[in-house]
């Protein structure tokens, strides 16, 4: 069977359990993928990940199948889960999220996205747990892929916090792809934790987007632990006065891993501001790509945006590729950005070691240490000491070092 | 306790320490003073084990173990603690994960026990006090923020906590005021007792009268030219050290 071909028979498939109401829209989306296809290394934005071998994948729809949620849930939190793209709970009508930095990918997923995560908040209300949205991944056979759509709409003063929490059980190879519309209008607060641990068998497409009206707040807290190949894009729009948003990011790749982070933040409104903490950790042979891009619109003067990107070799072999890139075409604005490479800090690892510390633990708090300033900013103390506990065990340390005192 | 003989040690290609000799037994306090530049602080590195120091002659014995064949962690197991010049900052593991993570795995090397987080809580506690400071540091990151004064302070804890043989304290007295010398003296007294020794590295003599050195010792050109009682620290303020190397 060739590639097209299983696409296409996945599609036919699974358009014919969907409702008559969705079928135009996800027929357009798919005809928009059988146009574009695959972005591959041509363009700009796709110069370090090649998403071209998907085209010749023999794929098929992943089945419905249950997962035990608890090892990844968390306290104090209203939690919706979902296991390959399904829920156990009804969702709401899907709508095909609009505008995608990729055509044809973005056609595959609109083609075949299931509705996720719908939150919808009126003005002013504030619930009072964070929302745990669960994205499991099983694959019981090889090849397996499914597609999830989550949308988050905060009315005029409404705050919520929200966690996104992606994660993979089982063996077989899988393609997965998600996306996420955040709105938040006039004095909208939102935290977003999105923490994603899928398998060393995963390829993985996400896509965020969102529009901040006046004096909305967005805090983004992005972690990246896992995936064979895990590519995020995020467009993130400051629209009116007075919008901000402040962008958390650690990306830990390992093994062979490839991690992709495309962030562009666009200020197209005056006094709107934005900051983007980075701190990069390669492991291993892996690879990993931060490309920080802030795009100043006419107009927007008394713009404000701040970028710092630190890495840290921790393997030789391992590879970091991160950069600042702005554009900016407005006047009296203020853009600063960093970035830097090093190696853990010797005399910081001498007087661990002078304290008894063995050297592989030093190196393990020394690590924790520099990934801090975005772990610190994970506002749930569970997920906050999964994800230290994570990075801990890569880098050899007994999980009972905590980082909580 | 502590046998230095010849003891002869470089960084890069440039050497520091030209045939050092010194005895320590336990129970005793030596100061060991000299100008900037003599060798002092590469003395404390080189009994810790920095890796940036190359040994290239000479033996240090410590308690019947050849201490120059130990990794550092391993020294520190054995007794040997260093109070260091600068105090490294850690920012996001906190000082009592971090006194924690030593003090057990110096337990660990010796096969003894390791305690858990409520019996460590009780053995931390009280030493904070002994060091009037604030409890609240426990949960603050290591040296995070801590103005020189409380770095060195924070020394003083961590030597209260691991109960070390050997304290090596490099220029502890630097950088504190009047009152924080006393509360680092006090803690340096409370540590003195007929099985520990320790080396007190100076610049001033303004520790020493705070606390009694049983010998002094004046480090010049790596090598100790001169040795004395504690009389000997107060003509070197007066006198400095210019004469020492016309002498």
């Amino acid at each position: 069977m060739n590639a097209a071909a299983s696409y296409e028979q996945a599609f036919a498939r699974f358009l014919a359990q969907r409702p008559a109401a969705e079928q135009a829209l996800r027929s357009e989306a798919f005809a928009r993928f059988r146009e574009q296809g695959f972005p591959d290394r041509s363009t700009e934005a796709w110069h370090y990940t090649d998403l071209t071998a998907l085209a010749g994948l023999d794929v098929q729809l992943s089945t419905g199948a249950s997962a035990d949620a608890t090892p990844w849930a968390l306290e104090g939190c209203s939690t919706q889960v979902w296991v390959n793209g399904e829920s156990a709970q009804p969702t709401s009508s899907y709508q095909v999220p609009a505008g995608y930095v990729h055509g044809g990918l973005g056609g595959l997923h609109g083609a075949f996205a299931r509705q996720g995560l719908d939150l919808h908040l009126a003005a002013g209300e504030s619930p009072p747990q964070p929302l745990l949205a669960l994205c499991l991944s099983t694959a019981d056979s090889a090849r397996e892929m499914h597609h999830l759509a989550h949308r988050i709409r905060l009315d005029r003063g409404s705050r919520a916090i929200v966690i996104l929490r992606e994660a993979g059980l089982g063996e077989g190879t899988r393609w997965i792809t998600r996306s996420l519309e955040i709105d938040l209008a006039d004095g909208a607060e939102l935290t977003l934790l999105r923490v994603q641990e899928e398998t060393a068998a995963t390829t993985q497409w996400f896509q965020g987007t969102a529009r901040l009206q006046r004096d909305a707040r967005l805090h983004l807290v992005t972690v990246d632990l896992g995936g064979a190949l895990a590519r995020n894009d995020w467009r993130i729009r400051l629209a009116a006065p007075g919008a901000q948003a402040q962008i958390h990011g650690l990306f830990a790749p390992t093994g062979r891993s490839h991690v992709d982070n495309q962030i562009e933040i666009e200020h197209a409104a005056p006094h709107t501001t934005s900051r983007e903490v980075f701190r990069g950790l390669g492991f291993e042979r892996s690879r990993a790509v931060l490309n920080g891009r802030v795009v100043v619109r006419p107009g927007a003067a008394k713009t404000d945006s701040e970028q710092r990107i630190a890495s840290l070799m921790l393997s030789k072999q391992a590879e970091i590729n991160a950069k600042p890139e702005l554009e900016i075409y407005a006047d009296d604005v203020k853009c600063a950005h960093g970035a830097t490479f090093g190696q853990l800090d010797r005399n910081a690892i001498f007087y661990l070691r002078a304290r008894g510390v063995p050297e592989a633990t030093a190196r393990g708090l020394l690590t924790c240490s520099f990934a801090n300033e975005v772990l610190g900013q994970i506002a749930h103390e569970g997920l906050r000491t999964q994800v230290a506990r994570v990075l801990l065990q890569r880098l050899g340390v007994g999980a009972d070092l905590g980082l909580s005192a | 306790m502590l046998d230095i003989q010849n003891l002869h040690a470089r960084i890069g290609d440039k050497t520091i320490l030209k045939g050092l000799n010194l005895q320590l037994r336990a129970g005793e306090v030596h100061a060991i003073m000299g100008p900037n530049g003599a060798g002092k602080s590469t003395l404390s590195k080189v009994l810790a084990g920095a890796e940036d120091y190359t040994v290239t002659d000479g033996s240090v014995q410590f308690a019947g173990q050849d201490l120059l064949a130990l990794e550092p962690e391993a020294r520190a197991a054995a007794g040997v603690f260093l109070g260091f010049q600068y105090p490294v900052e850690i920012p996001g593991v906190s000082n009592m994960v971090f006194l924690r993570a030593a003090f057990n795995a110096q337990r660990k090397q010796r096969g003894e026990k390791e305690l858990d987080a409520a019996e460590f809580l009780a053995w931390v506690r009280h030493r904070v006090k002994q060091m009037k400071m604030d409890p609240a540091m426990l949960s603050r990151g290591v040296n995070e923020g801590f103005s020189g004064g409380e770095k060195k302070r924070n020394e003083i804890l961590q030597m209260l906590v691991l109960e070390p043989k050997l304290m090596v304290l490099d220029e502890t007295d630097s950088g504190l005021d009047i009152d924080a010398l006393k509360i680092v003296a006090d803690g340096i007294n409370a540590m003195r007792s007929p099985e520990r020794a320790t080396l007190l590295v100076t610049h001033y003599q303004r520790l020493l009268d705070y606390v009694q050195p049983d010998r002094v010792h004046v480090l010049a050109d790596g090598r100790i030219v001169r040795s004395g009682g504690p009389e000997l620290a107060r003509e070197l303020e007066e006198k400095g050290y210019a004469w020492l190397r016309a002498a």
